[in-house]
């Protein structure tokens, strides 16, 4: 009896494991256009948070002056690089 | 069911090397460009196999606990009739296999979700399922060579079981180690993810983002352990402390130090691009410390209270710590150009620093712990005599640490990221610092001598600090809402609310800040702790402090599980009646084993702890031991905060409404698209 639930069990594991014809996801690798974005992303995050802090008074106006310009650098270098990318690709 | 566990457990094994195997055949042949995703995909799912198969061993033991299967060797030796029901599905976690089960059940419970997540990340956490599936080959390796669960007892059968120890029939214990190991385990998860982004050269920081709600629930499991450790201490073994720097108390730490350590530096990572070296190092060394506790726990290379856990398969740990380094290294050197910074650090005085400070102090706190837990191996392995490191050097070199710990607690949030000026600091800080000259000069009118004791000094130190950070987690709070307020027209609190849950994360994390404050005042009670202990026959009467204890009575009781002893005292405080309490001593039939019963009468201002230490035999009077532990409750109430912090953190946020807010754009080669803007609660 016990042999034969172990069996069983094995049989419904290793069909759940081999199944025939199940759909799968492809494994591929991030565009660098997908990390631009996602770096975009954080870099506006950290320009909502400095404004944030800065409308709550946490910050002196020539702190916030500073901050935000290296940010804001920062965003232009990346959004010029997904341009760049993104006018390469309509080319090709 | 032995029968079946057993061969569940050996299935387990197979398809964990299935998935480590083939997982790794189909990253190397995607990686060399042969298409690979059916092979992939099976390894995959033999991962999502291993948790049926292990939840099938695990269902088979607590089956034959439950079912006083006696013919197995460790139901024989965890169990008996007599034990309640919850002990009984308890004894899973009791010994060593049945732990080992555990971890391996938790284990592949994690790897479960995380397959079943995959379509987060595809190629990423294929990669962490692979790795996953080599931890999963050692645990079940262990359980299938080393520390078998279903070993049946040879000859014939004994008519019950030896009992399951005293110390751990006790309901916290029922929950404590789960806690514990779901923290331990847990840190394999985030560490699969960065091990897998190293392999891969992961570009950017998105593992980061999907592995961190896995960190903190592990964190805040692992917290919940050991606070439940401590709490299961002081109510059981029955000493008037929580926390005696044994080993395996120790061990839990090791972790929750570097882990803590991780959760912070993430963040410069994730915003700043920074210390990405550190924190894959930080995660693996989490990991690599959760092994290394269970091996303390498990070795016995340690003297312990825990000593109940202990056994041979200390070898198996070392080799498993030894190869998961190599390994670890090995990809490090292989592609450390991937983790190099995108910034430097530009100032001091910034939020970057405050973190870096903060690592470091948490890792040499670490650091000082590992040292003085393993100083007695290492001392008798190269002098040939151990010497044992006592709570003083642990406290010595600790407390020092917790204070400078507590000081960037509140110091950090107010530094900006980058670079903060004086004008900042002046801004930010003259509130906080009030608070804490203010604090400290009542506590000093109140008789606190910080010049006389240095344990008056550190008390002093922690609370006049925990003020500092409160002062500064009310004033962001605050500040935060009144600009909600000015953009909804709500008032201050309902903003603060939106403001928390619109930046769950930095908020949660505040009243997680808020939590170790309360949970550090009530460790700083401890300075004003007394203690006393006496005789005590019928109708005699002891004094400490405020507290008049009078023997009303002293009896016993026996039932099939155990027989108890216990004392009856009135307890008078001021003179006014405040109860009776009942502190006794068990003794555990089966396992031959005595346990003491705390009675605790808990107030926020202190504890009246007392203790029935045994009958003095020559007179037949109890002897009560008694103890009055100021602001211990503020501990217990501290970590309910840490843990409401905690999970407010993991909240997804509710996006900000869109309230315009002109932001200027700097003139650059590429315009910003961003003109109106949401008010955030910032990061």
């Amino acid at each position: 009896m016990t042999i034969g639930v172990c069996v069983l069990f094995a049989a419904a594991l290793l069909a759940y494991v081999f199944a025939p014809g199940v759909a799968f996801e492809r494994a591929t690798d991030k565009p660098r256009l997908v990390y631009l974005e996602e770096r975009k992303q954080v870099i506006y995050e950290n320009l909502r948070d400095l404004n944030f802090d800065f409308n709550a008074g946490k910050y002196p106006a020539e702190d916030y002056e500073s901050l935000r310009n290296s940010l804001e650098a920062e965003a232009a270098e990346v959004l010029a690089e997904i341009s760049a990318l993104q006018e390469t690709a309509q080319a090709v | 069911m032995p029968l079946f566990g057993s061969f569940a457990l050996l299935f387990a094994l197979v398809l964990s090397a299935y998935s480590l195997v083939f997982g790794a055949i189909a990253l190397r042949q995607q990686a060399v460009g042969i298409p690979s995703d059916r092979l992939a995909e099976t390894a995959r799912r033999a991962g999502i196999a291993i948790w049926v198969a292990v939840a099938g061993a695990a269902f088979a033991l607590v089956w034959s606990a439950l079912n006083n299967d006696f013919s197995v060797a460790y139901i024989l030796h965890h169990t008996n009739r007599d034990l309640p029901t919850p002990y009984k599905f308890a004894a899973l976690w009791s010994g060593q296999e049945g732990s080992l089960l555990f971890w391996a059940l938790l284990l592949s419970t994690y790897g479960l979700v995380l397959r079943l997540r995959h379509k987060v990340d595809v190629k990423l956490t294929a990669h962490a399922s692979t790795i996953l599936a080599a931890v999963q080959l050692f645990f079940l390796l262990l359980l299938n060579f080393a520390a078998r669960p279903f070993s049946l007892v040879t000859g014939s059968i004994p008519a019950d079981g030896n009992g399951l120890n005293p110390l751990l029939q006790y309901p916290e214990m029922v929950i404590h180690p789960p806690m514990l190991y779901l923290g331990y385990v847990g840190f394999a998860v985030p560490f699969a993810f960065a091990l897998g982004a190293l392999i891969m050269k992961y570009p950017g920081e998105k593992w980061i983002h999907i592995t961190r709600r896995w960190t903190m629930v592990t964190w805040c499991f692992l917290t919940c352990g050991i606070f439940l450790g401590a709490h299961w201490a002081y109510s059981v073994l029955g000493w008037g402390g929580y926390w005696g720097w044994d080993p395996v108390e120790n061990a839990s730490f090791f972790p929750w130090l570097t882990g803590t350590a991780f959760l912070h530096s993430v963040m410069m990572q994730e915003k700043r691009g920074m210390l990405k070296t550190w924190n894959v190092w930080l995660i693996f060394s989490t990991f690599m410390l959760s092994i290394l506790g269970t091996f303390l726990t498990r070795s016995g290379v340690v003297s312990s209270v825990h000593a109940f856990a202990q056994s041979s398969i200390g070898e198996w740990f070392m080799w498993f710590l030894g190869i998961v380094l190599v390994v670890c290294l090995y990809f490090y050197v292989r592609n450390r150009d991937h983790l190099r910074s995108e910034h430097r650090l530009e100032s001091l005085l910034s939020r970057e620093s405050s973190f870096l400070f903060q690592n470091l102090v948490l890792l040499a706190s670490c650091f000082a712990i590992l040292w003085g837990t393993l100083f007695p191996v290492l001392s008798e392995w190269i002098q040939g005599h151990k010497v044992t490191v006592g709570p003083p050097f642990f406290n010595r070199v600790n407390i020092p640490i917790a204070m400078f710990l507590l000081l960037l607690t509140g110091v950090g949030p107010l530094l900006a990221w980058r670079s903060t000026s004086w004008a900042s600091l002046k801004r930010n800080f003259a509130i906080p610092v009030t608070a804490a000259v203010v604090t400290a000069i009542i506590l000093m009118a109140f008789g606190v001598r910080p010049w006389e004791d240095a344990a008056h000094f550190y008390s002093l130190m922690a609370i006049s600090l925990g003020a500092l950070v409160t002062a500064t987690i009310v004033s962001e709070f605050v500040r935060g809402g009144r600009v909600i307020a000015r953009h909804t027209g709500q008032n201050l609190l309902a903003s603060m609310v939106t403001l928390t849950r619109r930046n769950t994360r930095r908020y949660g994390g505040y009243i997680v800040h808020f939590g170790v404050v309360v949970i550090v005042i009530g460790l700083a009670g401890a300075a004003f702790n007394q203690q006393k202990e006496q005789e005590l026959g019928f109708h005699e009467q002891m004094q400490i402090g405020p507290y008049t204890l009078i023997c009303d009575n002293y009896t016993q009781e026996d039932n099939p599980n155990y027989s108890i002893e216990y004392a009856i005292l009135n307890v008078y405080k001021n003179g006014k009646p405040i109860g009776q309490m009942f502190p006794a001593k068990k003794f555990f039939k089966a396992s031959q084993q005595p346990d003491t019963i705390v009675a605790n009468h808990s107030t926020p201002i202190e504890d009246l702890y007392v203790i029935y230490a045994g009958k003095n035999l020559d007179s037949d009077k109890p002897i009560i031991k008694v103890f009055i532990n100021p602001l211990v409750m503020w501990i217990w109430t501290g970590v309910w905060v840490l843990i409401f912090g905690t999970v407010v953190a993991m909240i997804p946020p509710i996006s900000a409404a869109a309230v315009p807010f002109v932001q200027r754009v700097r003139p650059t080669a590429v315009a910003l698209p961003v003109h109106s803007e949401p008010v955030e609660a910032g990061d």
